[in-house]
């Protein structure tokens, strides 16, 4: 019981976790090796794993999608924990326009010529830092999606994660906000209204105190002495 | 175009809750400030309520409930930022 009751806690907290896992900007250090644009079937379950640019592309059943090949150097969880990598990735690039998740990114064609410019070979390589939300699953064909592109000069480049720092700042400053406006409303409008309704229950209970004893001394006077 | 009035109409949506469960909070919490600053030194010739009653009207009239309205502006300028920074090169 106690193990069930701990899972029931745990799965929210983990269901919000993982969420934040593929919304928020993470970033890998890599080295572009080719774009490509490939028609993709939006028709099944998966369709999850893409972006709606448009309301108009809600309902299409197939899309030219833009993709970007990298070999990655360097990967951050959530920007925080850096971990060393040398496998491949390829990013989609898409339009989330003003929909979920909000990243308001309008500026696909652009960001793909970025990442054109910054294509290099291993012997002489260019490396970049792509910021990108969502998870890459081969059995899915999930891709994540590449927000921005910027040239750095070298592979072990430091960055943090300034988005991520201010959100969990926010989340943990509203988070404390909303205890205490629950924690006030609770002082000044429950309490009170509990306790007027205490009182009230008191009384009621008083009278019917008063009028039991009142009724019980009525039958008491029937008994014989010795059993009242 | 849909998706962004919906953005706007439900963005309107959650700012104007923050908005006024913000008021009812700040005003809440000044009207027990003046509850206890007079439960500590009663004002002579002045009811308790009269003393909380012309507290709360020099809140109404102050700067703080104004300040309030950065719960609209603040999240706007954030957007407006995101959007800039996003799609510039």
């Amino acid at each position: 019981m106690r193990i069930l009751a701990f899972l029931l806690r745990l799965m929210p907290i983990l269901a919000v976790g993982v969420v934040l896992h593929y919304v928020l900007p993470q970033h890998d250090i890599v080295r572009i090796v080719n774009t490509y644009q490939e028609r993709q079937d939006l028709n099944d379950w998966t369709r999850i794993f893409w972006s709606d640019p448009s309301p108009q592309s809600a309902t299409l059943v197939n899309r030219d999608v833009q993709f970007i090949q990298a070999v990655r150097k360097e990967t951050f969880l959530l920007g925080f924990i850096p971990r060393d990598t040398t496998e491949v990735m390829v990013y989609r690039n898409e339009d989330t326009g003003w929909g979920w998740p909000f990243y308001f990114k309008f500026d696909t064609a652009s960001l793909q010529t970025e990442a054109d410019d910054l294509r290099s070979t291993p012997e002489s390589p260019k490396w970049a830092v792509v910021t990108h939300y969502g998870w890459r699953n081969g059995y899915l064909s999930a891709f994540p999606n590449a927000i921005a592109i910027r040239p750095v000069s070298s592979p072990d480049e430091t960055i943090i994660p300034w988005f991520n720092i201010a959100f969990f700042v926010i989340v943990i400053f509203l988070i404390g906000m909303v205890r205490a406006m629950w924690f006030q409303f609770r002082e000044r409008m429950i309490d009170p209204a509990m306790d007027a309704a205490g009182d009230r229950l008191d009384i009621a209970q008083a009278n019917m105190d008063a009028r039991r004893s009142k009724m019980r001394r009525w039958f008491d006077s029937w008994k014989p002495k010795d059993r009242r | 175009m849909i998706t962004f009035f919906k953005l706007v109409f439900f963005g309107l949506v959650g700012l104007s809750i923050i908005y006024l469960s913000l008021s009812v909070y700040s005003a809440s919490l000044r009207r027990e400030r003046l509850e206890k600053d007079y439960d500590a030194d009663p004002v002579p010739g002045q009811s308790r309520d009269d003393y909380v009653e012309t507290g709360m009207a020099a809140y109404r009239t102050s700067l703080r409930p104004k300040l309030l309205v950065l719960v609209y502006v603040v999240p706007v300028a954030i957007w407006g930022g995101i959007v800039y920074v996003i799609n510039t090169n």
